[in-house]
């Protein structure tokens, strides 16, 4: 990310970051099948998702490229609404001891 | 009118309005992809018996194989925006074409594997293997929403496409269609975990 908008990446860019992503979801696959526990699962595979994520709006989608301010005027604000909806978890687990009993 | 009214305030962001109201239409329907994931992992988390109806084959194998397919397509359109922006138009509409049929070939792939899914009896309110009917509803909502987002966008590259080789459209365009398409990849590396992994036996 810079204060001002930067060049471009150059195609050799985005095929490394083609390859990086397309290794990131072989690895998603190959934790799946190593059958962790659904709790150790779900936080690797969204780690991994949070970091694919990450490297799509750098560069696939130039934000990095762009100025600082359209960064911090965008993704905060989404973040904090997706942490907002982490309330419901409690609930979910409650119902879940509920089935299963304390 | 004075001259001094008529001074457009050079945009603090250094992007066209276009691109700008895409970043916002964006972010509203990250929100939204948001919401509906967090919901189905409110009803996975809450239901214990939960069905984990997807072996390696085919589904998973082909879920990889439409992550492939739309990955390969944002770099398509990649080369597209860059040749568009180089002013390569034919080079330009030629890698649009080729990302429209990306995301023509995982529409396919989607649906090919949403008829196998209903001809085992699964729909939005009936579980083959009598589990939570919730299963269905989920998958079929969040993949559902995702497919429209997919479809939508290969309606508008071919719009697109067809205007900027006509000239009505500019390279603007095509980067404002190129960062929509950027986002349907971006929402199916949590579809593809949280949807099809997570649900793997």
């Amino acid at each position: 990310m810079t204060t001002e908008s930067a060049s471009r990446p150059t195609t050799r860019t985005y095929l490394v970051v083609w390859v990086a992503m397309l290794a990131i979801v072989a690895v998603e696959i190959a934790v799946t099948y190593a059958h962790p526990s659904p709790g150790r699962q779900l936080a690797a595979l969204l780690s991994l998702a949070v970091i694919e994520a990450a490297i799509a709006l750098a560069y696939f989608m130039h934000l990095r490229y762009e100025r600082a301010v359209l960064f911090w005027s965008l993704i905060p604000g989404v973040v904090f609404a997706l942490l907002m909806l982490d309330q419901i978890w409690p609930d979910a687990l409650r119902l879940i001891t509920m089935h299963h009993g304390p | 009118m004075s001259q001094a009214a008529l001074t457009l305030e050079p945009s603090p962001f250094g992007i066209q309005s276009k691109k700008l109201a895409m970043w916002l239409f964006i972010m509203a329907d990250a929100a939204t992809f948001g919401a509906i994931l967090f919901g189905y992992g409110y009803l996975r988390v809450g239901t214990p018996d939960w069905s984990r109806p997807f072996a390696l084959t085919p589904t998973i194998v082909n879920a990889a194989i439409m992550t492939f397919v739309l990955l390969s397509s944002s770099v398509t359109m990649l080369l597209a925006v860059a040749a568009a922006q180089a002013g390569r138009t034919a080079s330009g509409v030629r890698w649009l074409g080729v990302t429209a049929l990306l995301g023509t070939l995982f529409a396919g792939l989607h649906l090919r594997e949403w008829f196998a899914m209903f001809h085992e009896g699964w729909s939005v309110s009936h579980n083959p293997l009598n589990g939570p009917v919730q299963f269905g509803a989920t998958f079929f909502g969040i993949t559902g929403l995702h497919l429209l987002h997919v479809i939508t966008g290969v309606v508008a590259i071919l719009v697109i496409a067809a205007g900027f080789r006509r000239g009505r459209f500019t390279a603007a365009h095509v980067e404002t269609t190129g960062l929509y398409w950027h986002f349907v990849d971006l929402v199916w590396m949590f579809v593809f975990p949280m949807v099809y992994l997570m649900n793997a036996r």
